[in-house]
């Protein structure tokens, strides 16, 4: 008993060195799961604020495109609500706008913080896009901001379709360039072109059908693959993205149970 | 009165961090991580343990910032581990190591060594780490090359101004 006392008297530093990293990774490996704390991330409500007033300084710099960035979006939006009041009944999609307070582009794992939370009806999962495209999805909400991964975070995936054949493929991000991603299973056989459109599957309740990712940049086979790799180039800026808005399906609760419930 | 003026240095160099640091995102590949000055600059008298739970509370402090939960506070636990070793290893006239690390109680030769050693292995940690996969590791050394080296060269910078 008092020579393991001893030992552990010795080596305490070292038990608390492995003590302490054993913590640490016990986070990380937290982080890279789908459902992390919300408590320690940039929706928590300081450190919003601290990166809101940021934005707001660096928000005097950009006023004339962020006018008339607003100017082209009220056009658009007035458009919509008059096709969406005639689609009415089978489109159960709400919009709601909000701004970018925080966003990362030049690192693997990018995020970016909005300053919508719970109480605005965000909810984990939702779909969130701009005038350009689709930007990302929900991944964790606090009272009044909401952390969103972007298509431009190596761990997104998103099914997306070409326009002209619906054929579906898979997006994801290669953590190169932020103004491209790669859309991947898509079988040999298809005829890819430069210039394809790429939109939303619609295949999950995340976003609606036929909002519009990126259009074909190039696309590569190499000898005795069976499938493309298509660089598609996105739609939406990241770098200069302001203003966003989260799709909220009202259907989307009911629509994830069902297919939990095959499980 | 030593700590007031620890933890005053602290809250100056991460708002500095934070508000100036983290905005700038140069070339894309470079993230100086200025905030380790305030940990490589403690004084040694501190117990072994207690520096690596310093240096524990002080990297969770920058990973809420980044949203990179306990990728900082890894890396800063490691270069707290390593440091009271490197001291051994690179300072030879102990005598004049009492308390702080300075150009003046360890020379500029010594002081660059310890710097360049523990800023390397904090970076390489926290960008490796970040990337969490090795696809990445080609990218992950250019960014610790080139955001230690500013690192290194603003800690040095800071040293040689508070010489006098």
């Amino acid at each position: 008993m008092q020579n393991l006392l001893k030992i552990l008297l010795r080596y305490s530093n070292f038990l608390v060195f492995i003590a302490l990293e054993v913590a640490a990774f016990l986070l990380i490996s937290m982080n890279n799961a789908y459902p992390r704390s919300s408590i320690l991330s940039t929706a928590n409500n300081f450190i919003a604020w601290q990166h809101a007033q940021i934005s707001e300084i660096g928000g005097y710099f950009s006023l004339r495109s962020q006018n008339e960035q607003l100017a082209a979006e009220n056009t658009a939006l007035r458009n919509r609500i008059c096709s969406m009041d005639s689609a009415k009944n089978n489109a159960p999609i709400h919009y709601e706008q909000a701004k970018v307070v925080q966003m990362t582009t030049d690192q693997l794992h990018n995020y970016l913080t909005i300053n919508r939370g719970s109480k605005d009806g965000i909810q984990r999962g939702q779909g969130v896009r701009n005038e350009d495209g689709v930007v990302g999805i929900v991944r964790t909400v606090g009272r009044n901001y909401s952390v969103v991964q972007p298509l431009i975070n190596t761990l997104t995936n998103l099914s997306c379709r070409f326009v002209k054949n619906d054929y579906i493929g898979t997006l994801q991000w290669d953590g190169k360039d932020n103004r491209f991603a790669l859309l991947t299973d898509v079988a040999a056989h298809m005829v890819v072109n430069p210039g394809d459109t790429i939109v939303t599957s619609g295949l999950s309740p995340v976003f609606p059908e036929g909002i519009p990712v990126g259009i074909v940049e190039n696309s590569t086979l190499r000898e005795g693959e069976s499938y493309y790799t298509i660089r598609v180039r996105l739609n939406t800026n990241f770098k200069r993205l302001k203003y966003v808005e989260v799709v909220q399906n009202a259907h989307q609760n009911e629509l994830e149970e069902l297919t939990n419930g095959m499980d | 009165m030593e700590w007031t003026k620890q933890f005053g240095r602290y809250i100056i160099v991460m708002l500095l961090q934070v508000l100036l640091f983290d905005q700038l995102q140069l070339w894309g590949a470079c993230h100086p991580y200025i905030y380790v000055l305030c940990l490589l600059m403690m004084p040694i008298t501190l117990t072994h343990s207690l520096s690596m739970i310093i240096g524990a509370v002080a990297g969770l402090v920058m990973d809420i910032f980044c949203n990179s939960l306990g990728v900082h506070m890894a890396a800063c636990i490691l270069i707290m581990f390593i440091r009271p070793y490197l001291i051994g290893a690179i300072v030879n006239d102990k005598d004049r190591l009492n308390e702080q690390i300075s150009l003046r109680s360890i020379g500029m030769e010594a002081l660059i060594k310890y710097v360049v050693i523990l800023v390397l292995v904090h970076h390489l940690t926290v960008f490796s780490l970040a990337a969490w996969s090795w696809s990445h590791m080609g990218f992950v050394l250019l960014e610790t090359l080139i955001s230690s080296i500013v690192t290194i060269l603003i800690i040095i910078g800071y040293n040689a101004m508070s010489y006098r």
